[in-house]
């Protein structure tokens, strides 16, 4: 069993990836500001159940890359999609334009906080792993 | 920019690209407010055109993601306004004078929502640094 498929690393690792695809949407909808007639997205946050597995419900709409043989290439990218938030924002300006800046801002710090805090997680989940080994 | 890492860099240059079309409606606005007194060169002519700066939206595909880019600059089509200045070189035979239709307080408020616009990208480019920096952080533990 390879480090990365331990339950917990594994679920942060998701998480991770979620919080990296969601800086990315959001610099999307920041730069689009002043685009007239541009919709601002976001990410549905990922919901794991008990054994650390991502849930259905919140993986991406398109269907994922079987591998049914050892021989079989990966899929090129991430391994997981996350699926869209379709919630609309509540003002639109008379451009058509819906980006509210400060909403969008309150969201990337939000979205950074949360990123150090898997990242910390992770750090001290390895450090636990060291500690299983004798390693002080 | 394919590989795993890339992600954080792709953020960065969506925001680059938010920067550099700023920065460019910009230099529209201050290109209108330096030539907001200028007049025609010939008597009865037309004077300098407010100029609008447009954004567009497009697919840049090596970040696959939306940038977002200046798009034509067009010309503002509002009347010009008029003073009658007779003795102005620039006057026509009846001793009114054009003037640009540039209006300051226009020019100003939307210089105010170009800084703020910029500022908001900036703040994203440092908070994927900040993420970044979190990532070569697990290296450390």
């Amino acid at each position: 069993m390879a480090i990365n498929d331990l339950p917990m690393l594994a679920a942060l690792r998701t998480k991770m990836q979620w919080h990296q695809e969601r800086q990315k949407v959001l610099a999307e909808n920041v730069s689009n500001s002043d685009t007239p007639g541009f919709q601002p997205r976001d990410l549905v946050a990922p919901k794991f159940n008990s054994a650390g597995q991502l849930t259905a419900s919140s993986a991406g709409g398109a269907l994922p890359m079987m591998m049914t043989s050892a021989s079989h290439m990966k899929a090129p990218g991430g391994t997981v999609s996350f699926a869209e938030d379709r919630r609309a924002g509540f003002q639109t300006r008379p451009a058509g334009n819906a980006v509210n800046l400060e909403d969008q801002m309150m969201k990337v710090s939000a979205n950074q906080m949360d990123y150090a805090a898997a990242t910390s997680l992770y750090s001290r989940s390895l450090g636990l792993l060291k500690t299983a080994i004798g390693k002080r | 920019m394919a590989d795993d890492a890339g992600d954080f860099s792709r953020s960065m240059g969506i925001a680059t690209s938010g920067l550099r079309a700023q920065a460019g409606r910009m230099r529209v606005i201050s290109e209108n407010i330096a030539n907001a007194d200028s007049t025609a060169q010939k008597p009865g002519g037309d004077p300098y055109r407010r100029k609008v700066p447009t954004f567009t939206s497009a697919l840049d595909r090596s970040l696959d993601a939306r940038t977002v880019a200046l798009g034509r600059v067009k010309p503002d089509t509002s009347a010009f306004r008029l003073k009658y200045e007779p003795t102005n070189p620039a006057a026509d035979p009846a001793g009114n004078v054009k003037y640009p239709n540039v209006n300051s307080m226009i020019e100003m408020t939307d210089m105010r929502s170009a800084q703020r616009s910029y500022e908001a990208n900036l703040n994203v480019i440092s908070a994927t640094r900040r993420m970044i920096q979190r990532t070569l952080d697990i290296l450390k533990a």
